[in-house]
């Protein structure tokens, strides 16, 4: 049975009870998410679906208030009405992880998601300006407010977003919103092996032309974006947005530069927006299968590296979400955790966590990459502060988180 | 910011004064970003703003010099890069200028440090005894490497090692008496020939006698003139400072009443920044605070000068020239375009170095004082002038040119050399020697 | 000098052992690492916020990681509280340190470590001035984009302590949008890599929480931070405004508009007429109010922007409206406004504001603003980043007069408090410090300051990083 307060009141009031007999609570949205993380034994789950609805929004200043049960889709629908968005691009993660709930704004926050435009445009972390939550002790705390540059006090917003669920149970969050791109244009260059695509985008996101996304899809991936649609070889894909004009001119001199890598060719408005879409949600890995899928986070130049290295032992496949300072990874059989995150810290350092594999494979390897001991030790601390019954999934992300 | 002074310590003119300037800074920082001994000592009491505190406090006090802030004073440059970037428009310069005084009359230095100030106090203003100082150099020169082994004698060792090795050879530039122009006369100006820079090379002000006088300039060289005073000006011997100042007054307005003066042409830009302050550093003195402000009026760099003589524009030439700009012209008298200006329009191709706000170390006697700082920011200016790939470097003072020659192989001329060349003087001697 | 905010009272334990940790200091680092001598230690006393000052114990300059540990292990062994110091130009007191303190600084610690390209990231040393980086990187077509007016002399180091922010933020984010990584020494001297050349963190985002955190959760030694390329071209454009409210209306206009400029920067007549002075920027001087505008991009980009700009100032009056037309004018334009503070200095003292209210409230806010000000009898100038309603009220008087120097002080709580009211916060960069921390509990509520001292307790159980800051001193958790 989930618990599903419709008060912040009767949440602290749960909270609370939870504290005192020792109950452990499994912090949830919309549970788009299910087998997520490091299994949790005995755990009651908590929704805050029970908390619904837009509390504040002011387009003209580029804020938005929201109850933490908040559907995604409502806001999103709210924010389109003014031609606003989320900056930082949500991703629809039900169809990598076949689920099929209702994501939360919550949610969103809770796992601090980020999309193609991460480098420039922050992750859900950068565009959370205010949250109100319940710790684990059932008090109400503010953190953070409603204005853009806000130093007042330790920043618990940044600690609260991307803390999964085990850190607080969020019930109100503000953030910020940017005005909708009024246009976008992809260019694609066709044919580059990984290794030319990084520096082909390199060279691309040092040019002053304000590159919002750059991919690259290799063969295997490529043709399940829109609807195979894309030219001939492997595409590396980089996306411009802004007034129309600008992108226009912007785009003639990506294209001109972009040429002495590969033929270029362009995607307007209508495919740009779906293939980012699809790259968004990691769409080719979207196969109905439990085959188990890394989201790898590593500095963007020794990607293709990495891939090529752990190509030589394991079966792997990836494509590259550069903007996003990502790589999406699919095994064929086994995860290969150790040889994985031996790989990140032998090439520089990063971080690999294991979004979706079957029950027996998540019951053996740990989710999130394992910290330093010090590291781990501070954030266990951290933990202790705010949930000291420690009621919220405790080992969900790692150790005593 | 808030200062504690009482009205009887305010009673003295230079505390009053510095009083003003310390209730100007707001203790924001800025300055120390540009002040070359705190970018290389990462150190605040090496910056100005630590400066500025600790004479603050010294002040406030009323309390003698000690050993600390001496040591923090003495490491100033007086490169004046904090007033050029100070927003609040705080004037460390004679808030230093009292620190240095101060210090003078109430902290005894040790033995060695005392004879080496002494030494060059009493030298190095005096062309005869400075050119027989070189001459001993040469012999002593063999010592350096003992001498820079002993903490009190390195200054001895940097001394003899800035000495050129060859002792230029005798000009009458600096002989006086006035010099009709060779072109229909459009003024008359004098001209400072100072202390070191005719021992050391006299080369410069022989290439601006012929450009003005092609230039249709008369140019006087008074009898009776010297140094300017700034050697001992910056030692805080506040007396020898103003004897030196009084007395070019002097000259200057005798020649000022008999024929008049456009300008008082300085062709060493330190010395530009001192004579231009002779107003300042003789306001307390009724006889001479009126004649010295009118001198202080007249003084002019030389490029700054020429700039209103509106030179014709020549042909682009094929060289490349790095352009370093001296710290008493950019900060001292905030000339910074006019002498790249004039390079240009004689068509040399003008390169900035990077970081051309930071000091070479030079800063007078400071090479010779602290030549560890010294080397150090000797080695960066090089550094940078380097990158630029220049063929031959200019600059308007004669104590960068001999740091900077001590740090490079590229010729270094003063910017009036590379001038007087480009329009029809001889080809410099440091540029047909490659 | 200002006695209403009070210090924590010395400890006497550090005081009586002041010789031997002074002795024990010198055998961890090099001769001229330790500065103790007592006209030594006065330069040090405090930092941009003037009105308080207070001797550390001794002041410590270490040249590494490895000493930086050295030290902070010594001062947790025996409870010394530390003061960490960047370039001292906190207008919050946030570097001023206490008599049993000391101040570890990090200015020779300025080494450029790597810049990587492909990556676009540079990783420094803290003690690395803000437009080092910045100036490092433009030659290859890069900057690094918080950009504090102090941004000469302020250090990346205090830039993550204050999580500070400048002009161009409202289009590329304050410092915490901008920092990758930071190696940290903790308080027991452990040194960790928080972050690096990824982005987002592996598990809690304590990067996140280490930005803004004023010193008191650990030493930051290095940072390694994201470059932006830099636009094709960028071009400042001076509105000029008759009154402060037409001004103030034409920001949220803006804004409201969805075209989001780089940068807004708002000056009053006062404000204008001190950075004319100095920076002779050729800002109009017949107006009562003058805002900054900044777009960038291409031509065409620039163009479009500043039409519907200039659409939207018509609207509202505008009186002068003034393109720069060069490299240098903009440079000049820039200079005025970055050195605004600095140059106040040359007409008044001066305590500098920094609350943020939400865009709507601008004009009301600065309205309420003069009228606080008129009734302690002071006189204001207003310069800030109007973008993002960053409000920076200059209150002007004179330091040598206790009496107006305490007006000064209750002016400003009383502004802050208004900012806190019309739904802002107590400050968008400068920092709590000591400057605004008896006012915290006028923001946050006890359980929610309890919150975030419980999670300060967990980088620093014993409380010795920079003690006397951030949180009120009644109310803390007992050590
Ligand atoms: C580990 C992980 C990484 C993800 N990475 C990305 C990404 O990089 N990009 C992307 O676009 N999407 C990402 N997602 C998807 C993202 O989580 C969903 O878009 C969003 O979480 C859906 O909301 P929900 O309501 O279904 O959340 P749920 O699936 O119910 O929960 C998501 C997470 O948030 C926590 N949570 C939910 N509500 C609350 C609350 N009120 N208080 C506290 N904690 C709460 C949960 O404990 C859980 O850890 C990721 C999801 C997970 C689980
Ligand atoms: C004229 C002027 C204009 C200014 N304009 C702006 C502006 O536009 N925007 C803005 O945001 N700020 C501005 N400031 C404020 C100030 O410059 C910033 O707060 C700056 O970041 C402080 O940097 P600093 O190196 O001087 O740090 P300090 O003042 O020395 O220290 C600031 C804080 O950080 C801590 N700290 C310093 N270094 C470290 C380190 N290595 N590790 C851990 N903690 C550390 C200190 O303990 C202190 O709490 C301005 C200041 C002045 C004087
Ligand atoms: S820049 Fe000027 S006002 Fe600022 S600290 Fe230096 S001297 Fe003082
Ligand atoms: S004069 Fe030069 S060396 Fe002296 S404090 Fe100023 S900037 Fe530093």
């Amino acid at each position: 049975m989930t618990l599903i307060p419709h008060t912040e009141t009767d949440a602290a009031y749960v909270i609370r009870n939870a504290a005192a007999q020792g109950t452990r609570l499994s912090l949830c949205g919309g549970n788009s998410r299910v087998g997520f993380g490091n299994p949790v034994e005995g755990a009651e789950a908590m929704s805050s679906r029970g908390l619904s609805g837009i509390v504040d929004y002011e387009p003209a200043e580029m804020v938005m208030t929201a109850r933490a049960g908040t559907p995604v889709a409502e806001i999103e629908a709210a924010l389109a009405a003014n031609r606003q968005m989320m900056a930082f691009e949500p991703m629809d993660h039900r169809g990598i992880m076949g689920t099929s709930g209702e994501p939360t704004i919550g949610g969103v926050f809770a796992a601090n998601v980020s999309g193609p435009r991460r480098f420039v445009a922050g992750a859900a972390r950068d565009s959370l300006l205010g949250i109100r939550f319940v710790n684990g002790q059932g008090q109400v705390i503010r953190a953070g407010g409603r204005v853009m540059k806000n130093v007042t006090g330790l920043d618990l917003v940044k600690l609260l977003a991307g803390s999964h669920g085990t850190l607080g149970f969020l019930t109100e969050v503000t953030f910020r919103v940017l005005p909708v791109p009024q246009s976008i244009e992809t260019i694609v260059i066709s044919g580059l092996d990984d290794a030319a695509a990084a520096r082909a985008m390199a060279s691309a996101l040092s040019l002053p032309v304000e590159v919002s996304g750059a991919a690259h899809l290799p063969q295997t991936v490529k043709g399940r974006f829109v609807g195979g649609a894309l030219p001939e070889g492997e595409a590396t894909v980089l996306r411009l947005e802004g007034l129309a004009a600008s992108v226009a001119v912007r785009a003639e001199k990506l294209a001109a530069v972009m040429k002495a890598f590969g033929p270029v060719s362009r995607l307007g408005q209508d495919k740009s927006v779906t293939l980012w879409r699809e790259i968004r949600d990691v769409h080719p890995y979207a196969d109905g299968t439990q085959k188990p899928l890394w989201r790898v986070s590593v500095a963007p130049s020794i990607g293709h590296q990495l891939v090529a290295a752990l190509r030589l032992e394991a079966g792997v496949d990836a494509f590259y979400d550069w903007q996003g300072g990502l790589i999406w990874m699919r095994m064929e059989a086994d995860p290969e955790a150790e040889l994985l995150r031996r790989y990140i810290k032998a090439l520089g350092g990063g971080h690999a966590t294991l979004m979706r594999a079957s029950e027996q494979v998540r019951a053996v390897t740990p989710a999130f990459e394992p910290q330093p001991d010090a590291v781990a030790a501070l954030s266990a601390r951290v933990k202790q502060k705010l949930d000291p019954a420690g009621i919220f999934s405790p080992g969900k992300m790692a150790g005593a988180l | 910011m808030q200062t504690n002074f009482t009205l009887e310590q305010l009673a003295d003119p230079h505390v009053a004064e510095s009083e003003k300037i310390l209730r100007r800074c707001v203790h924001c920082g800025f300055c120390t970003a540009t002040c070359p001994t705190y970018v290389t000592l990462g150190n605040e009491l090496d910056s100005p703003r630590g400066r500025i505190y600790l004479i603050k406090d010294m002040l406030e006090n009323g309390r003698p010099a000690d050993e600390e802030v001496v040591t923090h004073i003495d490491r100033c440059l007086s490169c004046l890069a904090c007033v050029t970037t100070c927003p609040s428009g705080v004037d460390y310069m004679h808030l230093v200028d009292h620190a240095r005084i101060h210090i003078e009359k109430t902290y005894r230095r040790p033995l060695m440090d005392r004879l080496i100030r002494g030494l060059l106090a009493a030298v190095l203003p005096y062309p005869a005894r400075f050119r027989a100082a070189v001459v001993f150099a040469k012999l002593g020169r063999p010592f350096v490497p003992i001498l820079k082994r002993v903490p009190a004698l390195k200054p001895l060792g940097a001394m003899l090692d800035l000495a050129p090795a060859s002792i230029a050879r005798p000009s009458d530039a600096a002989t006086p008496g006035t010099r009709a122009p060779q072109a229909e006369r459009r003024g008359r100006v004098a001209i400072l020939s100072g202390c070191a820079q005719p021992v050391l090379d006299p080369g410069i002000n022989e290439a601006t006698l012929r450009l003005l006088s092609r230039l249709g300039i008369e140019v006087v060289v008074p009898e009776g003139e010297g140094c300017c005073g700034a050697l001992v000006h910056h030692m805080g011997r506040e007396e020898p400072a103003l004897d030196f100042a009084r007395r070019n007054v002097d000259v200057w307005i005798r020649e000022i009443d008999n024929g008049g003066l456009d300008a008082i042409i300085i062709t060493a830009s330190g010395c530009g920044t001192t004579i231009k302050d002779y107003g300042h550093m003789l306001r307390l003195d009724p006889a001479y605070a009126e004649k010295a402000a009118k001198v202080s009026a007249l003084a002019k760099d030389i490029t700054e000068y020429l700039s209103v003589l509106d030179l014709p524009k020549l042909e682009p030439k094929r060289l490349n020239v790095a352009y370093h700009s001296a710290c008493s012209m950019q900060h001292g008298q905030k000339i910074t375009l006019a002498p790249k200006n004039l390079l240009k329009v004689a068509g040399f191709t003008v390169r900035d170095p990077a970081e051309g706000h930071l000091c070479c170390g030079s800063a007078g006697t400071y090479n010779i004082l602290q030549p560890e700082i010294s080397g150090q920011l000797k080695a960066r200016k090089v550094r940078n002038i380097e990158a630029t790939k220049p063929d031959v470097i200019a600059t308007g003072n004669i104590g960068c040119i001999t740091q900077i020659a001590t740090g490079t192989a590229i010729p270094i001329l003063h910017t009036v050399e590379l001038l007087d060349w480009a329009y029809g003087g001889p080809q410099p001697q440091k540029l047909s020697a490659r | 000098m200002s006695e209403a905010i009070e210090f924590l009272p010395p400890r006497p334990a550090v005081l009586s052992r002041r010789t031997a940790i002074i002795a024990d200091l010198t055998d961890l680092l090099p001769a001229e690492c330790v500065i103790h001598e007592a006209r030594e230690l006065v330069p040090f006393e405090t930092d941009a916020f003037i009105s308080y000052r207070r001797l550390p114990l001794a002041v410590v300059l270490p040249k590494t990681t490895a000493q930086v540990a050295a030290v902070m292990k010594y001062c947790h062994r025996y409870g010394v509280p530390v003061v960490p110091r960047g370039a001292g130009t906190s207008l919050s007191g946030g570097a001023i340190p206490q008599e049993d303190a000391i101040v570890l600084g990090l200015s020779k610690m300025s080494r450029i470590l790597e810049v990587d390209y492909a990556n676009r990231t540079a990783t420094v040393q803290a003690g690395v001035t803000n437009l080092n980086i910045s100036e490092a990187v433009g030659v290859d077509g890069f900057f690094y984009a918080p950009d504090p007016s102090s941004q000469l002399a302020c250090t990346i180091g205090g830039n993550i302590g204050m999580n500070s922010g400048g002009a161009h933020c409202l289009k590329y984010g304050v410092t915490t949008n901008n920092l990758l990584g930071v190696k940290m020494v903790l308080v027991d001297g452990t040194v960790v890599d928080l972050g690096g050349k990824h982005l987002d963190s592996a598990g809690y985002d304590l990067l996140g929480l280490v930005c803004g955190s004023e010193g008191q959760l650990g030493i930051v030694t290095e940072a390694t931070v994201r470059l932006i390329a830099k636009p094709e071209g960028a071009r400042p454009v001076l509105f000029g405004f008759e009154t402060s409210e037409e001004a103030g209306a034409c920001v949220t206009d803006i804004i409201g508009s969805g075209v989001i400029p780089v940068a807004i920067e708002f000056m009053d007549k006062p404000a204008i007429e001190i950075c004319e002075a100095f920076a002779h920027a050729g800002y109009p001087l017949d107006v009562g109010a003058l805002l900054i505008v900044e777009v960038e991009g291409s031509e065409a980009e620039m163009e479009a922007t500043l039409a519907s700009v200039v659409e939207i100032a018509r609207r509202h009056g505008v009186k002068t409206v003034r393109e720069s037309q060069s490299a240098a004018e903009a440079a000049l334009i820039w200079k005025g406004r970055k050195s605004a503070f600095g140059a106040t200095g040359r007409i008044a003292d001066y305590i500098c504001m920094d609350g943020t209210v939400p865009l709507g409230k601008l004009s009301y806010v600065l309205k309420k603003t003069s009228e606080i000000t008129d009734s302690f009898g002071l006189r204001v100038a207003n310069v800030f980043h109007a973008g993002d309603g960053n409000m920076h009220p200059l209150i002007l008087f004179n330091a040598n007069d206790p009496e107006d120097a305490a007006k000064a002080e209750a002016a400003g709580n009383e502004i802050l408090k208004l900012c806190v009211d019309a739904g802002g916060c107590l400050t968008g960069e400068h920092g709590v410090g000591i400057e605004k921390r008896d006012l915290m509990r006028h923001q946050y509520s006890d359980a929610d300051l309890a919150q975030q001292m419980a999670v300060r307790s967990a980088f620093d159980e014993g409380w010795i990083l920079n003690p006397s800051k951030v949180f009120p001193l009644d109310g803390r958790p007992a050590a």
